[in-house]
């Protein structure tokens, strides 16, 4: 029992991690410029192309993960500049946008890719065997990689000009405008960086699962579990909510099934909000 | 004397749209006019959630769960069409009034955020719930209605029925803006904490529109299950978007907005079978320079060049 429940968290927290990704740059965007980015799938989408193109065209996986990251980041940052900087501030407006620019990102990769699965070759293979829990390699990568890119966020936001100017203005545009930071500058930073996380994620799970033009969906729907739990808007709250949702999806899947588990985190999330309704690590409305 | 003029406008354009199959009794032209039909009954239950400040994604499912309780209504229990088809938007406005409470709870985004992970939820019901729901292969050969002894079973009886179900929808969602209760809503929308210090119960009327709006997306989404007389879960994935784009392209500012939108919208894509991608393209295009350049729809649109002209004489 022992085994099976290491065996279960580990799973958990390797789902999770990517989960977080997603989520990550799900709620900057919305605490910053107060959108919400019915899109973000779609930029994972874009990540996962990212690195079966690249690839494709003879680049490392690697190399194709960061470069492919990079260009849906900067993708993110055109996007910000022509269409979402309209409707800042207007969470209606710039959720019809984004569903807008969902339903066209999803349209052109059909049309470019078409709707079949293409598959990324894995960097690595094999199975890590530690005695009780045993991880395939690929997803162990994937594990590392995501709590690598995390630990690079924290500090980024911490410690750098930047990170502190985008918490300033996530707390109160108006006073870090007076301080000299420039809101449309962070809000392209912030909408480009957030996008570019979620193309790492894309790109990350591309050797593990399948690309299709849809495959965006599933992750965007996690994030919003994500955020509503965490608390919308809360950087350690999409972490502890994305964790925490990966480790209770694969605890209920396990042991009874999926669409049970599907329920049944559905039931935990109403819960959450009757119990808390800012969220685990909202700030108190 | 305004009732009055009103009451003709709205029995003359009726009256036209009755006779639409005498002058057009092609079977495609006759399947558009339904759909037509059916968006607009839907459009319209969803614009009564943007006047009260509210967007739901979770109308899609509500249309499913109206046309799934409907069928399985008339199926397995055997009940008459009349007794199903109420059925199926109580069986919504129930839903709408368990979980409107607990979704308005936080104020904002949240809703919209809990009415998609709602649906999510719902639609996988349907698909991985074989027994019940016949999974991804759906429900089929759904029985015809039988409504005061006459069987519907020509596209024409269904275009008239849901015709007629989109003038009452339309009615009611007048007669709601135009009552206390309209006033009311809009009273929560701009200005929600002077209207509740006026003892308004603010989030009490979010709940009740939000269940008048789900048992017009139910009853639409019986019409459609019998209509069609097969259900899968895949029909309802690209409604979510098209009945907030019928809204936005429309104008949601009044009913007649989704009514136009529509009208406009729900024929194109059978004008431009062929290129289905492109053609989602060009909606997800044409949402994005709407909500940039006509936020208020053709009726803002039409309100604003009405207002220049009579500022001009």
């Amino acid at each position: 029992m022992g085994q099976l429940l290491a065996q279960i968290l580990v799973n958990g927290l390797i789902s999770g991690s990517t989960y977080v990704l997603v989520a990550l740059g799900f709620t900057m965007i919305s605490g910053i410029m107060r959108v919400l980015n019915f899109a973000h799938g779609e930029f994972y989408m874009m990540g996962a192309y990212g690195v079966y193109v690249l690839t494709q065209y003879g680049l490392g996986y690697f190399p194709a993960l960061l470069i492919g990251a990079i260009i849906v980041g900067a993708f993110g940052v055109v996007m910000e500049r022509l269409i979402f900087r309209w409707v800042i501030g207007r969470e209606v407006n710039g959720l019809i946008v984004a569903l807008g620019l969902s339903v066209v990102l999803k349209a052109l990769a059909l049309i470019i890719f078409g709707p079949v699965e293409l598959a990324v070759t894995r960097p690595v293979h094999g199975t890590l065997d530690l005695g009780s829990v045993s991880i395939p390699y690929d997803r162990l990568l994937v594990g590392g990689c995501a709590f690598g890119i995390m630990l690079l966020f924290y500090f980024f936001l911490t410690f750098t000009r930047v990170g502190l100017a985008m918490r300033a203005v996530a707390q109160d545009e108006k006073i870090a405008a007076i301080q000299g930071v420039r809101p449309s500058f962070i809000h392209a930073a912030a909408f480009g960086l957030g996008c570019l996380l979620a193309g790492l994620a894309g790109g990350l799970m591309a050797p593990i699962y399948t690309v299709n033009p849809t495959i965006g969906e599933l992750p965007m729907g996690k994030a919003f579990v994500i955020v509503i739990l965490g608390g919308l808007g809360s950087i350690p709250g999409a972490v502890v909510g994305g964790l925490l949702l990966g480790i209770a999806e694969s605890f209920f899947s396990t042991l009874i099934d999926g669409t049970v588990s599907a329920m049944l985190v559905f039931a935990l999330v109403v819960l959450v909000i009757i119990v808390r309704p800012q969220g685990l690590m909202g700030r108190s409305l | 004397m305004r009732l009055g003029r009103f009451a003709l406008v709205f029995a003359a354009v009726m009256a036209v749209l009755v006779a639409v199959p005498f002058y057009f009794p092609q079977r495609y032209i006759i399947h558009i006019c339904v759909m037509t039909a059916l968006f607009v009954t839907l459009g319209l239950s969803m614009n009564l959630m943007l006047r009260t400040g509210l967007v739901s994604l979770a109308h899609s499912a509500f249309m499913a769960i109206g046309s799934y309780t409907s069928a399985l209504c008339m199926m397995r229990l055997g009940w008459p069409f009349s007794v199903s088809f109420l059925a199926s938007g109580l069986m919504v406005a129930l839903l709408a009034l368990v979980s409107g409470p607990i979704f308005l709870r936080i104020k904002g985004v949240y809703f919209i955020l809990l009415t998609y992970a709602l649906s999510q939820v719902v639609m996988l019901n349907f698909m991985e719930w074989v027994s019940l729901f016949g999974g991804n292969s759906g429900l089929s050969d759904i029985p015809r209605p039988v409504l005061f002894g006459m069987v519907f079973n020509t596209a024409r009886q269904f275009y008239w029925m849901a015709l007629a179900l989109a003038g009452v929808s339309f009615l009611v969602a007048r007669t709601i803006y135009r009552s206390a209760l309209g006033t009311i809503i809009d009273a929560i929308k701009e200005e929600e904490r002077l209207a509740s210090s006026l003892g308004l119960n603010a989030m009490g009327f979010r709940v009740l529109i939000f269940c008048i709006s789900g048992f017009i997306a139910g009853l639409s989404g019986s019409v459609y299950a019998h209509y069609m007389t097969f259900l899968s879960p895949e029909a309802f994935t690209g409604v979510m978007i098209d009945v907030i784009l019928i809204n936005v392209f429309g104008g949601a500012a009044s009913p007649i907005g989704p009514v136009l939108g529509a009208i406009i919208l729900i024929p194109l894509p059978e004008l431009l079978r062929d290129a289905q991608e492109y053609q989602i393209l060009a909606y997800g295009i044409l949402l994005i320079a709407l909500q940039l350049f006509l936020p208020e729809g053709l009726i803002g649109l039409c309100r604003r060049i009405l207002s220049a002209r009579w500022r001009r004489s």
